[in-house]
């Protein structure tokens, strides 16, 4: 039983679909995938020799040792490390800095594993691991040297901002979400109101005034740090945002389900706490990720009102003293240090998505 | 009274009223406790100042300005630095979206990669960083008397990139350009709407010609009345002690900014570019491609307009985004409204006010921005199809 | 002789959507016990009027009293008349993100304040009633229609209600799966409850149907037992529908 193919001439079958004809199905089509591969090899063998094969490693020999060399300064890492990552910590307590850095890190990889998937687990879960970091860097007690937080900086400062926001902005973006979504036109339109004007506002003219209007519209005595100034105004921005987001999920959801709930009896709260939310929080997971991302990005911006986080300390690092040409280095270090955790939680938003797509029907 | 409190409509009233003045209730807590503060400090309140001359000078600025000018003008000046580079950068931003969003679109995988990487290697780095770093590279740069050279018109230093220009007022120059564009767009209306679909084609490419012969006589005319008093109609750049005269700076400030804007919001418009591309169904792709029409036909005429009409409200939300980062200006010293106003609260004290202009600032352009884009997305929008 | 008490009276009731006049003066009186199917085209306000019964829509004109509360603007009027009244959609609405079991012990455990364990017992005897107890740890996404609306049923019934309201229960269903509800409630019916029933399942209305309410254009046109109205339909209006869906 000879195959069709066996029959027909060579010359005249069409041409197997397969990776080869994608490349190289044209002369355009070859001329560009060509072009791409060595365009791609051309940086990376760049990227490559400068980075690692030319890089000077140590600080043994000092800056001269850089000047040396045609390639990257990775010196000034090893000299400037501890600069960088904890700002004007004192010198013997950094241990506790970046012990506390892993504790937030470990409860965010904790808060993906399903089974903390409900409400109080979650809020408990937050609470302890805010708590232990929050004493692990003040100190003042348990044996621990105190340290106030205008020494706090660097990438624990910048964990810190982000969490509170991110912790402080979740229920208030909740409570915006509903009062939005009330029936009661004077309550919903004046949130309304109120959330598309902060979301016009720019986050750094947002930081700025909570960090200069504050003292003057509250009481004495009420005033705060600035740091925690700072942390509300971060957090009303992340709220307005996520609030519209959770708004977005409750629309999402069927108009069925809360009349299902209404006609079994259950009250307004009851309705709200198990019915619509976690269901629009399931609906709304993929952007919400994609926020939190983005605020992780924007803790950046306080150093604008003068906060001493990892932008301040990596500019404090090559700014000063005999390594001011090693700048792409350390700029190169920063950005690595937020890829890691800006694409590891895209990704893991990106995995929860389909995950979650595959459980809708 | 216990019934009072059962029934529904008493509730909604009550709990509106309730709402209502609570609201009001913290906005007077704040004002009186404003006001008590300021009195125990011993400033006055008010917008006086506004007509006070500010005794300090900007690094960057589209009109004339000097240390005698009052507030009101420094802060006009800010809000005009901070649309002229967020037009730009905007423009520049889609730009590069479109072409990375057809390279991730394409068929060829090694031009997909490139787009992916790319996207990904500049989307999950802060742009403040960007900022800082494109600032550091520009202000590393030769000094002006060993500065890069194209034909000795342009010239690349650390103070900047200057380049020839017209010798006209700066605001001459905008004023011309806002006529060609204004003109331009005009000209696209008459030629491709439906409005205008039943007259006759000759007419109506008389039309858009009138309009936009119209609009080049009268760039040229303004371009006339505002030029310089050196009577040369190009000025070009000459190196003259420290710096450069002559010609248009660029300063790195400006520079770094509209890079860092350019490649980050390139990112995001060239997904939401991407997403309009992928939404276009294939039935529409295959009912276009079985009538017969080229493959360069389907995607200019049926793909092309279908994904940019898709996509426009989230591309409108990513332009309002994307131009509230030109307040990191401040980051780098680049004088916009923001940082305008921050310096203008240090110099003069006048906190609460100044934040109130810096709120109704943003929310005005915000607010005309969405307005104008959403007009036009109506305009075009898809009739029937639901938008989210 | 005992006189029948009312459970569902409607007098009088109106409802407009804006300038739309949904219900027209319906005046009907449910006995307990009755079973009421309602019938009529599309738009007739048959659905309309029976989400008036438990405030899913707020009447404009008119009384309605259920099973002796009046049903207004008093929250905890509303409130008990909910507690009492179960009702079955068209599109089930299971609580997607909740197993069966869970979505039946839901309303027992919050509102009529059951344990667990008591509720849970409960909901698996109903489950079996609806012939579905081995699907409790099953989410809606994994079951059939026909199961869903089952479920549904079940849910409902958990409140233990004195009134059952159906609100075209089979019309979102695929025809194998019709009859698996329909003899659910048919056993319901044979038990005893109050049921009204917007359906156009003829086959069930004559097996099941102390009256047939016919409804129209926000007017209830008829009203009659099954089989004087099906054989002898008094307007015009009443014999254009039968024929219609008879017709096939």
């Amino acid at each position: 039983m000879t195959d069709l193919a066996d029959r027909v001439p060579l010359a005249q079958q069409p041409p197997k679909p397969g990776s080869g004809r994608v490349f190289f199905g044209s002369p355009v089509n070859s001329a560009v995938s060509v072009t791409c591969l060595l365009l791609i090899g051309y940086v990376f063998w760049h990227v490559l020799d400068w980075g690692v094969m030319n890089a000077v490693w140590t600080d043994a020999g000092g800056p001269e040792a850089c000047h040396a060399s045609s390639g990257a300064c990775w010196a000034i890492i090893n000299a400037r490390w501890r600069l960088i990552l904890f700002g004007l910590y004192p010198f013997d307590e950094h241990w506790r800095s970046g012990l506390a850095c892993v504790v937030v890190v470990l409860t965010a990889i904790l808060s993906c594993l399903p089974v903390f998937w409900q409400t109080v687990r979650l809020a408990t879960l937050w609470v302890c691991g805010f708590a232990i970091f929050y004493i692990l860097m003040r100190g003042g007690m348990l044996g621990l040297a105190s340290v106030p937080e205008e020494k706090w900086g660097g990438l624990s400062l910048t964990v810190f901002i982000f969490a509170s926001g991110v912790l402080v902005g979740m229920p208030v973006a909740i409570g915006l979400a509903l009062l939005r979504r009330s029936t009661l036109p004077v309550i919903s339109r004046t949130t309304g109101a109120f959330i598309d004007a902060v979301r016009s506002l720019p986050l750094v003219s947002i930081l700025f005034t909570a960090a200069v209007i504050f003292p003057f519209v509250l009481p004495p005595g009420f005033q705060g740090e600035k740091l925690y100034r700072v942390i509300v105004g971060f957090a009303l921005f992340f709220a307005v945002y996520q609030a519209e987001i959770i708004r977005g999920g409750i629309q999402s959801i069927p108009v069925g389900q809360d009349e299902a709930a209404k006609a079994l009896g259950l009250s307004y709260w009851q309705r709200v706490r198990m019915i619509i939310l976690p269901q629009a929080f399931r609906y709304a997971l993929p952007p919400t990720i994609n926020q939190i991302v983005t605020t992780f990005k924007e803790t950046s911006l306080v150093v604008i009102v003068g906060f001493f986080e990892i932008m301040a300390s990596g500019n404090a690092a090559y700014g000063t003293g005999e390594w001011t040409f090693a700048y792409v280095e350390v700029y190169a270090f920063i950005a690595m240090i937020y890829f890691a955790f800006v694409f590891t939680l895209s990704r893991y938003g990106a995995y929860l998505e389909r995950v979650m797509r595959v459980g809708q029907q | 009274m216990l019934k009072l409190l059962r029934n529904a409509r008493f509730r909604n009233w009550a709990a509106q009223a309730l709402f209502l003045a609570a609201v009001v209730g913290v906005i007077v807590f704040f004002a009186l406790t404003a006001s008590a503060n300021m009195r125990a400090q011993g400033i006055t309140a008010g917008f006086g100042f506004l007509f006070q001359s500010t005794g300090w000078d900007i690094n960057f600025s589209l009109l004339p300005y000097t240390p005698n000018d009052p507030y009101w003008k420094v802060l006009v000046i800010g809000m005009v630095n901070t649309l002229f580079l967020g037009s730009i950068s905007l423009i520049l931003a889609t730009m590069v979206g479109m072409v990375v969003a057809a390279a991730r679109t394409a068929r060829n995988p090694m031009l997909n990669a490139i787009g992916t990487i790319y996207v990904d290697t500049f989307r999950n780095v802060p742009i403040l960083l960007q900022v800082f770093f494109w600032y550091a590279v520009y202000t590393r740069l030769p000094p002006p008397r060993q500065a890069y050279s194209i034909f000795d018109t342009v010239f690349l230093s650390a103070r900047g990139l200057f380049i020839p220009a017209l010798d006209v007022s700066a605001i001459a120059a905008v004023g011309a350009s806002l006529a060609v564009i204004v003109g331009l767009g005009a000209a696209l209306w008459i030629a491709h709407a439906r409005r205008f679909a039943r007259k006759e084609p000759s007419l109506r490419r008389a039309g858009w010609l009138a309009v936009l012969a119209l609009s080049f006589a009268v760039a040229l005319v303004i371009l006339f009345v505002g030029r310089g008093e050196e009577g040369a109609v190009i000025s070009v750049p000459a190196l003259k002690g420290l710096n450069f005269r002559g010609g248009i700076a660029i300063p790195p400030e400006f520079a770094a900014l509209a890079t860092s804007i350019m490649i980050y919001g390139g990112t995001y418009i060239a997904e939401v570019l991407r997403a309009g591309f992928l939404a276009v169904s294939r039935g529409q792709v295959e009912a276009a491609t079985a009538l017969g029409l080229r493959p360069w036909e389907v995607f200019s005429r049926i793909r092309l307009p279908l994904a940019i009409r898709m996509v426009l409200p989230t591309l409108i939300n990513q332009y309002v985004w994307l131009l509230k980062a030109t307040t990191l200006g401040i980051a780098v010293g680049f004088t916009d409204y923001f940082m305008v106003v921050a310096v203008s609260i240090t110099q003069s004290g006048h906190t609460i006010e100044l934040i109130a202009l810096l709120i109704a600032g943003f929310l005005i352009v915000n607010y005309s921005l969405s307005t104008i884009l959403n007009r036009i997305n109506k305009a075009v929008a898809i009739k029937g199809l639901s938008t989210s | 002789m005992e006189t029948r008490q009312a459970a569902i009276q409607l007098s009088q009731v109106n409802k407009y959507y804006g300038a739309y006049h949904a219900l027209n003066n319906v005046d009907l009186t449910i006995f307990e016990g009755e079973k009421v199917v309602v019938c009529g085209p599309s738009g007739s306000g048959k659905s309309t009027m029976i989400r008036c019964i438990n405030r899913l829509e707020e009447h404009h004109g008119g009384r309605i009293v259920v099973l002796g509360t009046e049903l207004n603007e008093d929250l905890r009027n509303i409130e008990e008349i909910r507690r009492d009244v179960g009702m079955v959609f068209q599109h089930f609405h299971l609580f997607a993100h909740m197993t069966v079991l869970e979505n039946c012990i839901l309303a027992p455990m919050l509102v009529r304040k059951m344990t667990r364990s008591d509720a849970e017992a409960m909901a698996m005897r109903y489950l079996e009633r609806v012939r579905i107890p081995e699907k409790a740890d099953k989410f809606p996404g994994e079951l059939s229609g026909g199961q869903q609306q089952r479920v549904a049923i079940a849910r409902a019934l958990c409140m233990s209600p004195k009134i059952m309201l159906f609100d075209e229960p089979t019309s979102a269903l695929d025809p194998e799966m019709i009859s698996e509800v329909l003899d659910v409630m048919v056993d319901l019916a044979g038990e005893g409850m109050t049921m009204v029933c917007v359906t156009h399942e003829m086959g069930f209305a004559r097996k099941v149907a102390d009256r047939i309410v016919f409804m129209d254009r926000g007017e209830i046109v008829e009203e009659n037992t099954p089989d004087r109205f099906f054989e002898n339909p008094v307007h015009e209006r009443s014999r254009r529908f039968l024929d219609q869906i008879l017709g096939h």
